[in-house]
């Protein structure tokens, strides 16, 4: 079988393919060494290392080769300590949603527990028979929480039962998840009898046999109810579960089993999968998850708008994210995994993202050591220059110093932004905003930088407005416009709990500046250059009071007015943007609400400036929304069929490069098929075909068209020989070509060279599935399978 | 505006096959027969095809050099707890081999070759099993910590048991995990539903880390954008697409929960040398029929106790050169004798792992009893008596 190596003659391609390890299934191709001392340093995969340890004296190469390599474990570290933050916050998010329905699921478990003991206990001789006990068709009844999931998307729900599992064993009960992979027609119940047993025996016996359970629950003191969990019935196979759901109830009395069954669609679905037998057999109950819309805003509160690692994305990469979610997979699952993405990237990308290791962690006085982050200061400072936000603000000579004042900036900014939003949100709430559709404009940087806060202005004073002039922000003007409206027509009582919610909300934002932590050379950095595309850059919180301060004054006001049932007047508006959006102006015929109307438009104005705006977002920003696209969805079907049509692009050659799209054969033979084959329908006659990828590779001043037809007719009568003598004429032309296909010596031009070279390109053809092979009923043609990128 | 671009490549896509079904049935369907180019032995061909020196050698080569760079931050993202799935036209095969043995030289590579016919999951699972075992020990030597003893040996122990090992507590270095490259995801071999579903599992394991080629454009079904509403048209999509030689049908836990995969496109131009190896050669004499060389890469994939009923027939057709077939019966009990086969089911299930690689085909005997033949010649069948020996 192995081929017979001859060092004498050069080992054939075939042989190289045959080599021992292409035909077996599997192979070990290296064992892990067992030195691991180096550890962390593995992890960047530079195989350059090796060459450190030669006995060649380190030059500088080396030692900022070693640097680099050191800064990126500590951006590994800084990476696995961010994503570690995002994912507990995540699932303390999703915990606290379920937590309600957690509990009741909870006494329900544990009164059905109480009825099912109050059917009796078995005696010691019953109990240790291998056979169930069944007095009436009470004691078969099996208690069922049916869990309304309402969501088609069963991936999401995975962790809510895994959760729920945790939170019943925590509650004393013995549980065991099973998921619609055990109930397959080809394990039977078996194969969930097996999965029982292990999760509950910690073994896994063959034969398994339900009264090993029994005895094992016996054992257990009988005190304590058996929850078995399965995600998602409409998933299993329907006898299976019903074989399954029988016995139990057989056993019931012996193994107090609640079963606790996730459903997708409706609650008919038990209905549609069981047997009437079955269906008998369960005492059903209900509850329901929360929506997967409501879960995703609960996410994107908690990580993206709220403090959580650091890391944020930009707005593109949200839009993205939001498109992707909202129209094409659906899961939150998918949309977790595209922040992973994300963030991965960034981390690798960026030098400087080590620093979120610390600027998660630091509260505001945020000390810098560069050092300490495997990076020279030289190649810091040479890095931040060249960011784009800091190169719109031209900073004089940047120190660590500064680099943490902008930094304590970015956050006192973020803060401001994010308060900003959560009011927007909870204003918006009643009318069904979702906070990732408000996130995603809330950090939209242009529509920040073109002013576009005074057309809206404009836009929210208009009654009519055509939908023309939403267009673009649709979103986040619907919200304004739907929070303004809202607003306006809240009762007093409801705009006190508004504004109560603005004031928790608003806590904390800090007044920046005049207090005297700032240098003067962060002054000279942060407030000296602060206009960017010919607009003023707003200092936060520079000349305005504090955002909670108005709120409360607000607040107060209404509180006087409700208690005097009497209209007075407060002027709130910030005293810098008085005149400008002349509020004052019939200060007597204001209602309330029109005056937390204007608080909340000078809070969007004032505050809720998207990061993207700010000096050194990229240190914590991910916004190559390109690079995210092709590692989370990938696109086989396009991309192939594009390498094989732009293959000159990708290999860089020049051979092949021309102006037009003339077929050289020169080209790679399947790309040249593969051409070829999109000039005939979906089905391609083998023989014309043949014939037209022999002109193209015989001919090479054959510059044919892609889209022009072949002539098949033409062609059929050329005989072989003539190919020949053809191939001898054009080889002089052909000689110089360093991309000449066939050996030198024009003998072996030869015809079965052709139909191998033919042959090769339409199996690689069908291994990229865009052909399937001829079938009996059409020995002669070859199927197209893909039309259109 | 992302939407009308969907939706112009939806109306893109099916005006080009709407345009192409017209032109194939116009009646202008060209009726040039395949027989009409001699067509050559197979032998023949597959010498000349390997005989053929590439194209733009240089060129391939360069760019599968530039993914080198790559590299580091494919062990990034492996680190990072993705799977890394490598897509593009070209074998992928040498590139991703290549990556694991430098750039992961310090952990267990083990590969698998998707393109084969044949693969017995189980049997990678055990062998990933021992190398975390052997993996284990060596640390908990230096760590002086005592590992449980094994209660039973891997091979006998059940899929669950060997994933749950797999996936066991992570140690205090999280890197270290064992590299599972496997050529050819959507391959042959590993392309049905169950061995996709292990993999998956495989793949989510806390010390597995998967890297993985694809080459087929249809590959899994959800990375079609295709939105299905019910779980009765997910199965119907299902079928449709098996029935259009789509390769694979992953949904959501396996892409997202599971296999986690972080898209990779590299096309490396490399000549499909030994993926393509099974596949039949369009211009060749008898395309469909099995030669024995194939025959023989499908047959050590089997169990010995298959082999060894394949060898009861063979030799038996050798002997009786003149006989239509081996009656099943027949076949049966000289196989039973030999304690090959404890039952007719075992003996049956032997006999669809034949058919299914068309080794072995039956044939309606003149008195009227099927009886079973082997697709070779008679050299062919010495041949491979011969090397399966």
């Amino acid at each position: 079988m192995a081929p017979s190596l001859n060092d004498d003659s050069p080992p054939s391609t075939i042989d190289e393919a045959f080599t021992e390890n292409n035909l077996q299934p599997f192979f070990v191709l290296q064992k892990g060494s067992s030195r691991k001392s180096d550890g962390k340093s593995s992890g960047t995969g530079r195989t350059r290392r090796i060459d450190l340890s030669s006995a060649s004296p380190k030059n500088s190469a080396n030692i900022e080769d070693e640097k680099e390599d050191e800064n990126m474990n500590l951006r590994m570290e800084a990476f696995e300590f961010v994503w570690s933050k995002i994912e507990s916050t995540i699932k303390d998010v999703l915990r606290v949603i379920n937590t309600n329905v957690f509990s009741k699921i909870q006494t329900w478990v544990h009164q059905s527990f109480d009825t099912i003991r109050s059917l009796g206990t078995p005696e010691f001789p019953e109990a240790t028979q291998s056979f169930p006990i069944i007095t009436d068709a009470n004691s078969k009844r099996l208690f069922t929480g049916l869990v309304l999931t309402k969501n088609m998307e069963f991936v999401d729900d995975l962790l809510t039962f895994e959760e729920l599992g945790k939170h019943l064993k925590y509650q004393g009960c013995h549980v065991a998840n099973l998921s619609s992979l055990d109930f397959t027609p080809k394990n039977g119940v078996g194969g969930c009898l097996r999965s029982l047993l292990r999760q509950f025996l910690m073994s896994s016996l063959d034969p398994a046999d339900i009264s090993i359970l029994a005895s094992w629950y016996r054992e257990e003191n009988c005190n304590n109810p058996v929850v078995v969990i399965i995600d998602d019935i409409e998933r299993c196979c329907g006898s299976v579960l019903s074989d399954f759901i029988l016995m139990l109830s057989e056993w019931v009395i012996k193994i107090p089993v609640i079963l606790i069954m996730g459903v997708a669609t409706t609650l008919d679905a038990p209905r549609n999968i069981l047997p009437s037998n079955a269906l008998r057999c369960l005492c059903p109950f209900e509850f329901t998850l929360g929506t997967p819309a409501e879960r995703m805003d609960a996410v994107v509160e908690a990580v993206l708008v709220k403090p959580c690692s650091g890391f944020i994305i930009g707005h593109k990469v949200a839009v993205f994210m939001r498109n992707y979610f909202v129209s094409q997979d659906g899961t939150l699952t998918s949309f977790i995994r595209a922040l992973k993405i994300a963030c991965t990237q960034h981390f690798y990308t960026e030098p400087l993202s080590v620093i979120l290791l610390e600027f998660a962690s630091e509260e505001d006085n945020l000390v810098l050591e560069i050092e300490r982050h495997g990076l020279s200061p030289e190649v810091i400072w040479k890095h931040v220059f060249e960011l784009p936000s800091c190169q719109r603000v031209k900073l004089n000579k940047p120190t660590s110093e500064s680099l943490a004042h902008a930094f304590s900036e970015l956050k006192r900014s973020q803060n401001q932004w994010r308060a900003v939003v959560l009011c927007l949100y909870v204003t918006g709430k009643g009318e069904k905003v979702r906070l990732l559709d408000l996130f995603c404009e809330a950090i939209d940087p242009e529509s920040y930088n073109q002013g576009e806060f005074d057309t809206n202005m404009k836009a929210e004073k208009d009654p009519v407005l055509s939908s023309s002039q939403i267009k673009g922000h649709v979103i986040c003007k619907a919200v304004r416009l739907v929070s303004l409206s809202s607003i306006r027509d809240l009762s007093t009582a409801q705009l006190g709990n508004l504004l109560k919610i603005w004031e928790n909300l608003t806590v904390g934002i800090p007044e920046v500046i005049f207090a005297g932590s700032f240098s003067v050379l962060v002054l000279a950095f942060l407030l000296a250059p602060t206009f960017i595309n010919g607009r003023e850059l707003k200092i936060p919180g520079y000349s305005n009071r504090k955002i909670n301060g108005k709120v409360k004054e607000l607040l107060s006001l209404l509180n006087v007015e409700d208690g005097k049932s009497s209209k007075k007047d407060l002027t709130v508006t910030p005293r810098r943007h008085t005149s400008r959006i002349q509020l004052n102006i019939e200060k007597d015929s204001k209602s309330l609400s029109d005056k937390a109307a204007n608080l909340i438009e000078c809070m969007v104005r004032d505050y809720m400036h998207p990061t993207e705006c700010i000096p050194f977002h990229e240190i914590f920003c991910f916004k190559d929304v390109d690079k995210l696209r092709l590692a989370l969805i990938g696109d086989p079907r396009r991309r192939i069929q594009v390498d094989l049509l732009e293959f000159q692009k990708l290999l860089c050659c020049r051979c092949c490069t021309s102006s037009s799209n003339a077929l050289l054969p020169s080209m790679h033979d399947t790309s040249i098929m593969y051409k070829l084959a999109q000039e005939h329908g979906d089905l391609i006659n083998l023989h014309d075909w043949y014939q037209s990828f022999k002109s193209i590779v015989l001919c090479p001043n054959s510059k044919r068209k892609p889209r022009q037809s072949p002539l098949p007719k033409k062609r059929k009568g050329i005989k072989e020989g003539e190919s020949q003598s053809e191939a001898s004429i054009q080889y002089p032309l052909l000689y110089h070509s360093s991309i000449f296909i066939f050996r030198k010596d024009l003998r072996i031009l030869d015809h079965s060279c052709y139909r191998a070279r033919f042959c090769r390109a339409v199996t690689e053809l069908q291994i990229t599935g865009l052909l399937r092979m001829p079938s009996k009923r059409r020995p002669d043609f070859a199927q197209r399978v893909a039309f259109g990128l | 505006m992302d939407f009308h671009a969907a939706e112009e490549e939806e109306f893109g896509f099916s005006r080009n096959y709407f345009l192409a079904k017209e032109m194939g049935s116009s009646g202008k369907k060209s009726a040039c027969k395949l027989s009409d180019i001699n067509v050559v032995d197979e032998q023949e061909l597959r010498e000349a095809s390997a005989n053929l020196e590439p194209k733009h050698q240089n060129d391939v080569a360069d760019l599968i050099n530039s993914y080198k760079s790559l590299y580091p931050k494919w062990v990034f993202d492996l680190r990072c707890g993705f799977g890394l799935l490598m897509y593009g036209f070209g074998s992928k095969k040498s590139l991703i081999e290549d990556f694991a043995s430098t750039a992961l030289a310090e952990h267990s590579v083990v590969v698998i070759n998707g393109y084969l016919q044949s693969i017995n999951i189980k049997q990678v699972i055990i062998a990933l099993a021992e190398i975390l075992w052997e993996q284990l020990k060596l640390k908990r030597k230096v760590s002086s910590q005592s590992l449980p003893k094994v209660q039973q040996p891997f091979s006998s122990r059940s899929m669950d048991d060997l994933l749950a090992f797999l996936d066991g507590p992570e140690m205090d270095e999280k890197d270290s995990f064992i590299c599972v490259v496997v050529n050819n995801i959507d391959g042959p071999g590993l392309r049905d539903t169950e061995t996709q579903q292990y993999l998956a599992r495989l793949a989510s394991c806390s010390y597995i880390r998967v890297v993985a080629s694809i080459d087929h454009v249809n590959a899994p079904l959800c990375k079609l954008g295709i939105e299905v509403d019910s779980i009765l048209e997910f199965q119907l999509l299902i079928s449709v697409f098996f029935l259009a030689g789509c390769a694979l049908v992953w949904d959501k836990k396996m892409v997202h929960a599971q296999f986690n995969w972080y898209w990779y496109h590299v096309p490396t131009f490399a000549p499909y040398k030994v993926e393509g190896l099974f596949l039949p050669l369009i211009l060749a004499h008898g395309s469909s029929k099995q030669s024995a060389k194939t025959a023989l890469i499908v047959l050590q994939s089997l169990t010995p106790n298959a082999q060894s009923v394949f060898r009861i027939l063979a030799e038996y057709q050798l002997s009786h050169p003149d006989d239509e077939g081996m009656a099943i019966d027949d076949l049966y009990s000289i196989s039973r004798e030999r304690f090959l086969v404890s039952s007719q089911v075992t003996l049956n299930a032997h006999l669809t792992e034949f058919k299914d690689h068309e080794l072995v085909k039956t044939k309606r005997h003149s008195d009227g009893q099927d009886c079973l033949y082997i697709p070779l010649t008679k050299e062919g069948l010495e041949k491979l008596l011969s090397e399966m020996s």
